[in-house]
Parts: structure tokens; C-alpha cells; sequence
């Protein structure tokens, strides 16, 4: 009998146990440090990071990413379909959505959220889902989108942040004459369908969120989401600061740690350092123009280029600048966007095969040229030293100019740069976006640098309207083996994003477009 | 009446300054290459949409235009609003320079209190053990970068000891002060050093002047000659000192600002000039400009008060 009831204890306490290890906790306010606050939290108008990575906690798409950034999931829409001809999209609406001021969500909101958002006056977005053409909604939980043309990259464009469904009838009644007025009033208390609300704000120091009572979403344990009571973000410029309250307890959870702290973070047993796998390249962009300050430009040489690109060990830069965190990049573009090509490190380092390329270029004896970096940046004083030793051998001679910002983006555009650090992140799990930035010289000259590529631009348009997936596919490869082996880019490496969380915070993510995903979030008391 | 009419010839002396500096301040914002669009949009700007954005804000007209709107806003008091954040600049002066002021009056008065006693102690057993003692501990603080005393702080007070908050503002006015002493602290080094040595020197000279050895002679006790005549007189040049350092201080702020994640002016000052936030950076510099010439005026009408011959 005793050993009867001592094993039934003992089976009850394994069981209890096994289930507390695995069950979510409720409760609780996450303390979360940023290193800049945002902006403007608005789906449409905004025009930043800082807020685009926090806004699917308030406001909701019709699609929703996957963690690994490149898969669909439903979001307010739970199933949809495309037309054979690629140029109509039905979609059937999630039944029982409330906004979380209570009001349920209308096929009417979803029209005119998706009608704002495409309208090319609004916001620098519109350019994502420009092959809108027409939003009806033929019944209460069907939406039917004609577009102008097909379109292969429509349904990412519906997981993207500036399509999030927002509340027509309180925006239209907000004061104001323009969209961008409204806009901004509808901003100072945002009513969306995500998990959290905006309680609070106090400009540059906190924001609190607490959690959406009317959300739709249901837990693991079948109760409503969000596990959290709220998430209070706290803005820490100071990356020694910001790093220093989370080790103290003080914050749950702290992102861009610089990659010097990874190491030693990772190894602190009360602290999980998550390297999430992100869209970030980092890399080199030269001005290929044949002239540049009225004399000839010794990068529009493409084997100098190539010269330079092999003497450029990728590696020694992981290395020295990111610590061993980051990785050489395969292609332009990062391995986790969609069509990427390419399963070797580009350029591999090749001191003797740079040397030769050197003496076969039209500066056998190198020459003298500047990169332009960012003021106080570690990480590019970092590479531009390195890039300094790494060309000496070859008779280039490298300035390093370094300058704020605005300064650097202003020559940029002017075209009248040398050389400058550069990078991108994805805003659209496609690669349609970086593609056209770095690529198609009508957009913005490939990045500024005055590159063009007549066969690149030919078969970037046709990939815009191109429905067969293996074509596309095809289309992008020859567009990436084109623009690696003689493009204006010198591509060094990929970074992951560097997010350091206490051991009892479990359910965070961010997705390699950058959104931090607070809905699944808990912690373990 | 004399002091009255003195006060009133300095306060119309302010007007034609900041005049000047508003021109100063709107040509050399300008003069910066870049422009807020271009600034906002970053990597991802495509021209049609930076054109927009600087139409909208008025930056294609050309340059007195944009010059008299901004002086017709100031004597209407309508700052406009900031570019990035689109909020009212007054608001935004209204939230953050209080919290600045604060912190430079705190890291004042610290440096004050510091600095004071331990001159008096330094000149009083000048060349012995305890001077240089004194004078060594402040020429540390003196050559510590803020943000590395801030951090020491921060870490050893802060995050290790949990006497003190580990940066941020708190919420209410006690709370204020109790995470505002760190910061300034930190920003009281420096400043203590510069009022301790001024003060032991104004000290030194005094303690050797006539009319103290008169003061002796007459019998009067040594607390008494202290306090009456060497103490008001020795403060007369680090008065003045004090008041001209008041620039420094603010400037001490900025990177305290960052260190102890303090939402302050400061630190809305550089991103707003990073970001090429025109109308935050000219109106913020006004409210400074302001607000450092009152500070002037205070210390010469304490000076005044020590030496009523500066009023004439």
C-alpha cells in the first residue's frame, strides 16, 4: 500500500513537473530595451525601422510571415487563392475579429486599408502593392483584389507591415483635412486588431504596451493570446548601459548587442543570446561612373574591382569586425530572402590572383581613392582599416572620411561618392526589393553607383510579372551571377540580429525582415 | 533702484543677442549638407519621394523666405513642429529641457557642495598632505570622460550595489531626483575640479590680503573673519567662473543623457541635428540661448550682491 501510494506521489510529481517545464506561464510585464524609440506608428505613413520591427504587435496583416521569414501563414485572412492568370487574388476573412476597441473588423475596413495603402500618395510603401488595381468586397467575409498585371509577389506584399488592416470609420472621423493629418491623430491612440495596445508613450524614454482584451488569437492552452500582461520598451542609446540593466535583472530582454558583448553573453548562465537569422548584408558600394571629380574613375575598371574584391579576406573581416558572428555572404542578397542563388562565399581570398587581375587592369600600379564611413561607428572603422591593409599590397592607396549620416546619404544621392559602407534588410520576403535597389538602374542608378546592365534590367521586369516559380527562379540566378561577377558591390558579410534575453523569457522571436514578435511571448516566473 | 536699473539694462542687452543667434543658428543648420527627407528616408530614399517630403516641409523656397517664416513663427511663439517626430516643438522643449535643467542645477549644486568645503580645507592647510591629497582626487575627476566615470558609476552604484536606479527618469518628482543623482554626479566632476582649484586660489590671495590681518589683529575669532570676509570675497571670481562653465555643464549633458538613458534635451539636440530636424535644432537653440543668458544674468546678480561695485 505504501509503496503503491509512494509511487503514485512520485508519478503525480514527474507528471506535475513535465508539465510545468512545457506549459506557458501567464502574466507579467516584459521589459524590453531598444536602442531608439520610434517614430510614427502607422502602418501606411511611416518611414522607419525603429517602428516597422514593433508594429505587428499593435496592427495585423491579412498574411502573416513565417518565423523563418520565407513561408505564408494566415493572419486575418484564413485562406486565399490566386487566379491561374496571376492578376486576381480572393481571400476569405477570419470570422469573429474584433479591433481592440471592441468594434468588429469589417470587410469595409480591409477594402480601405488596402486601397490607402496602394494609393501612390501615400507614404513611400505604396510601391510594394502598386499592381492593386481594384479592392471589392463581394460579400461580408470575401475580398477580391484585381491587380493590374500578375503579379508574383503579391501575397508577400500582404504579409508586409504597410497592408496592416486599420479601423476605416475612426480614421475617417479623426480632424484633419489630409491623409497625413488623420494619420497622425489616428496615430496618438492606434486602433488595430493585434495583441497589444499603445497605453502609453513617453517620448524617448518609455513606451508600455498592455495586452488587447478583444484578440482573437488563442494560446496552447486554449485561452486568449497574448501570455503577457504588456511589454514596456525602454529606450537605452548606450549600448554598455542598456546591456549593463539587463544583466542587473532590470530588462527581460535587450537588442543590438554590439558583436564584442556576444561572446561574453553568450557564456553568462542567465542569459540566452539569440543570434535570430535576419536579411542583413553588409558590404562595400564603389561609383562606377567613368568620371568622378572631373577625372577618370579607377573603379568603373572592372578587373580593378575584381582585384579588389579578392583581396578582400571576408573571413579576417568576420573575424575583426563582427567577432565570428556574422557569415561571408553567397550573393548580393542574404541567403534567407526568396530566389537567393549561390552556395559559395563570393570572391574567395586571393592575394596572387588580385595582384594578377591588378596588372591586367588599366591601374597596374593601383591609385588613390577615399571610402566614406559613418562617424563613431565602430564597425566601420573596423572594415575601412582592414579594407586599408587588405589593398595596400595592391597600390591602392585608401582615405577613410568619416561623417554623420545625412552628410554621407546627401553625397550618395548626388552620385559624387567614392566608396561607402553599405548594407540592406528585406521589407518584403522577396527578392524583388533588393533587387531593384542594387540592380535595376532605373530605380535609383544600382544603388547610385551609375552601374546598368541591359540584360539585368530585361529580365528584372519580365521577374515582376512572371508566375512560373522555376522561371522566375531562373530569371533571379542569372540576374545574381551577372551582378556578382561584375557588379559595383564588394560583398563581405551577413549579420544575424544580436538579441540578448534573460533565461525565463520564452516565445520571443524576430523575423529575419526584423519584426520583434511579442504575441507568443512569456515568462517563467 | 541702481541694481533695478541694472537688471533691466542686461535683459534688453539678451534681445539683439538672440537675434544673432537665430540667424547664426538658421544659416549654419542649413549650411550642413543633407536634408531631413534625405535624412528620414535613409538608404531606402527614392528621389520623387524625398522631393515630396522637402515640398511639403517648405525647403525648395528660397532661403529669406524660409528665414522670415521662421522669425514671423518665433515672435508668435508657434516653434512649428519637429520633422521626424511630428509634434509640436514647443511640446518637445516643454518635456525635455526641465528634465535637463535638473540635471545641470543637481550636478551644479553637487559640484558646489564638493567643491566648497574642500577648498577652504585645501587653502587652509595648503602645502601639506591633506592640499594635495584634496588637489590630486580632483584632477582624476577632472580627466575622466564622462562616459567612462558615468559607466563605473552606473555599474558599481547602480547595477552592483542597487542603491541607485540603473539609468532612466523615473516617474514623479522625488523619483526624478533619486535617478537623476548618478548623472549628476558624473557631471559634477569635472566642474567640482575647476570650482575647487579657483576658489583655493581665490582663497590663498585673500587669507594673505590686509583687511583680513586687520580683522585678526581687532581680535575677531578665525570662524567669524572666515565666513565675513574671506568667504565673500574669495567667491567673487568663482562666481564668474561658475557661470561661464554653466556651457560646459550642458554640453557634459548630452553624453550623460546617452549614459544614463536620461530623455533630456541634449540628447534630442544631437539627433535632431543628425536627422537635419530644422525646426527642433532652432528652436531648442533658442530656448537654450535663453535660458544660458539668464544664467549670466544670475551669477552677475550674485557677484552684484558679493561686490555691489560691479552694478556701476
Amino acid at each position: 500500500m505504501k509503496f503503491l501510494s509512494v509511487a503514485a506521489l512520485s508519478a503525480a510529481l514527474m507528471l506535475g513537473g513535465l508539465e510545468a517545464a512545457t506549459a506557458q506561464e501567464r502574466g507579467g510585464i516584459m521589459h524590453y530595451g531598444r536602442y531608439a524609440d520610434s517614430i510614427f506608428i502607422e502602418p501606411v505613413l511611416n518611414d522607419a525601422n525603429v517602428d516597422i520591427w514593433i508594429m505587428a504587435n499593435i496592427y495585423e496583416t491579412l498574411i502573416v510571415p513565417t518565423k523563418d521569414g520565407k513561408g505564408l501563414l494566415p493572419g486575418l485572412a484564413t485562406e486565399w487563392s490566386v487566379n491561374p492568370a496571376g492578376d486576381a487574388v480572393t481571400l476569405k476573412l477570419r470570422e469573429g475579429v474584433k479591433f481592440s476597441d471592441g468594434t468588429p473588423m469589417t470587410a469595409e475596413d480591409v477594402v480601405w486599408s488596402l486601397k490607402r495603402a496602394s494609393n501612390p500618395d501615400n507614404g513611400i510603401w505604396n510601391f510594394l502593392v502598386a499592381s492593386i488595381d481594384t479592392v471589392t468586397a463581394p460579400d461580408a467575409l470575401t475580398i477580391d483584389i484585381k491587380l493590374k498585371h500578375s503579379d508574383p509577389t503579391i501575397l508577400s506584399a500582404l504579409s508586409v507591415f504597410n497592408t496592416a488592416i486599420m479601423q476605416k470609420a475612426r480614421f475617417e472621423a479623426m480632424p484633419g483635412d489630409t491623409d497625413q493629418a488623420k494619420a497622425e491623430e489616428y496615430a496618438k491612440n492606434p486602433v488595430g486588431t493585434g495583441p497589444f495596445i499603445l497605453e502609453s508613450w513617453d517620448r524617448g524614454a518609455t513606451m508600455k504596451l498592455v495586452k488587447n482584451p478583444n484578440y482573437w488569437g488563442t494560446g496552447e492552452d486554449g485561452k486568449p493570446l497574448p501570455y503577457l500582461d504588456g511589454v514596456t520598451f525602454e529606450v537605452i542609446p548606450d549600448d554598455a548601459t542598456r546591456i549593463l540593466k539587463l544583466q542587473s535583472g532590470d530588462l527581460d530582454g535587450a537588442e543590438f548587442i554590439p558583436f564584442a558583448r556576444v561572446a561574453e553573453l553568450d557564456a553568462d548562465p542567465d542569459i540566452n543570446m539569440e543570434l535570430f537569422p535576419s536579411t542583413k548584408v553588409n558590404d562595400i558600394i564603389m561609383n562606377v561612373r567613368p568620371m568622378l571629380d572631373g577625372k577618370p574613375n579607377p573603379l568603373m575598371d572592372d578587373k580593378v574591382r575584381q582585384a579588389m574584391n579578392y583581396a578582400a579576406n571576408k573571413d579576417a573581416l568576420v573575424q575583426v569586425v563582427t567577432y565570428g558572428v556574422g557569415t561571408p555572404l553567397t550573393s548580393f542578397m542574404s541567403a534567407s530572402t526568396p530566389m537567393h542563388a549561390g552556395d559559395t562565399p563570393l570572391y574567395p581570398y586571393d592575394l596572387a590572383k588580385a595582384k594578377a587581375l591588378m596588372a591586367e587592369s588599366a591601374y597596374p600600379k593601383g591609385f588613390e581613392t577615399s571610402i566614406l564611413i559613418l562617424a563613431g561607428n565602430q564597425d566601420d572603422l573596423g572594415i575601412a582599416t582592414a579594407l586599408q591593409q587588405m589593398w595596400g599590397p595592391l597600390g591602392i592607396k585608401l582615405e577613410i572620411k568619416q561623417m554623420d549620416n545625412a552628410s554621407r546619404t546627401a553625397l550618395y544621392r548626388k552620385g559624387t561618392f567614392t566608396m561607402r559602407t553599405g548594407g540592406w534588410t528585406n521589407d518584403i520576403a522577396d527578392a524583388s526589393q533588393i533587387t531593384s535597389y542594387y540592380a535595376y538602374s532605373p530605380l535609383i542608378d544600382s544603388r547610385h553607383t551609375g552601374w546598368k546592365n541591359e540584360e539585368v534590367n530585361k529580365l528584372y521586369e519580365a521577374s515582376q510579372s512572371e508566375m512560373d516559380v522555376a522561371k522566375r527562379t531562373k530569371q533571379f540566378a542569372r540576374i545574381q551571377e551577372i551582378f556578382n561577377s561584375s557588379g559595383p558591390i564588394l560583398s563581405m558579410y551577413a549579420t544575424p540580429y544580436p538579441v540578448a534575453l534573460r533565461n525565463n523569457v520564452h516565445g520571443f522571436f524576430q523575423i529575419p525582415l526584423g519584426n520583434n514578435i511579442f504575441r507568443e511571448t512569456w515568462i517563467a516566473k | 533702484m541702481q541694481l533695478l536699473s541694472f537688471i533691466f539694462r542686461r535683459i534688453l542687452h539678451l534681445l539683439p543677442t538672440l537675434l544673432f543667434i537665430l540667424i547664426v543658428v538658421f544659416v549654419l543648420v542649413r549650411l550642413l549638407p543633407g536634408d531631413p527627407a534625405s535624412a528620414i528616408l535613409g538608404d531606402r530614399a527614392l528621389d520623387a519621394d524625398v522631393e515630396r517630403i522637402n515640398r511639403e516641409l517648405g525647403l525648395d523656397r528660397p532661403l529669406y523666405v524660409q528665414f522670415f517664416a521662421f522669425l514671423k513663427s518665433v515672435v508668435t511663439g508657434n516653434l512649428g513642429d519637429s520633422i521626424h517626430l511630428k509634434i509640436p516643438v514647443a511640446e518637445l522643449i516643454k518635456k525635455r529641457l526641465p528634465v535637463t535643467i535638473m540635471l545641470t542645477v543637481m550636478a551644479a549644486l553637487i559640484a558646489v557642495v564638493l567643491a566648497l568645503p574642500l577648498a577652504f580645507v585645501a587653502a587652509l592647510k595648503r602645502t601639506k598632505p591633506a592640499d594635495a591629497a584634496i588637489r590630486g582626487v580632483f584632477q582624476v575627476g577632472l580627466s575622466m570622460p564622462v562616459f567612462y566615470s558615468g559607466l563605473i558609476l552606473l555599474t558599481v552604484f547602480g547595477a552592483k550595489l542597487r542603491w541607485f536606479p540603473v539609468g532612466g527618469y523615473g516617474d514623479g518628482f522625488l523619483d526624478h531626483i533619486y535617478h537623476l543623482f548618478l548623472p549628476a554626479l558624473t557631471l559634477a566632476f569635472s566642474l567640482s575640479a575647476i570650482l575647487m582649484r579657483s576658489l583655493r586660489s581665490a582663497i590663498i590671495d585673500v587669507l594673505d590680503a590686509e583687511y583680513v590681518q586687520f580683522a585678526k589683529a581687532k581680535g575677531i575669532g578665525p570662524g567669524l573673519v572666515l565666513m565675513r570676509h574671506v568667504l565673500r570675497n574669495a567667491l567673487i571670481s568663482t562666481v564668474a567662473l561658475f557661470g561661464l562653465s554653466i556651457g560646459t555643464l550642458l554640453s557634459g549633458a548630452v553624453i550623460t543623457e546617452s549614459v544614463f538613458a536620461i530623455p533630456g534635451a541634449g540628447r534630442l539636440m544631437i539627433e535632431s541635428i543628425y536627422g537635419r530636424d530644422y525646426p527642433v535644432v532652432q528652436g531648442m537653440t533658442i530656448a537654450l540661448a535663453v535660458l544660458v543668458s539668464l544664467t549670466f544674468l544670475l551669477t552677475d546678480l550674485v557677484q552684484a550682491w558679493l561686490d555691489p561695485r560691479v552694478t556701476r
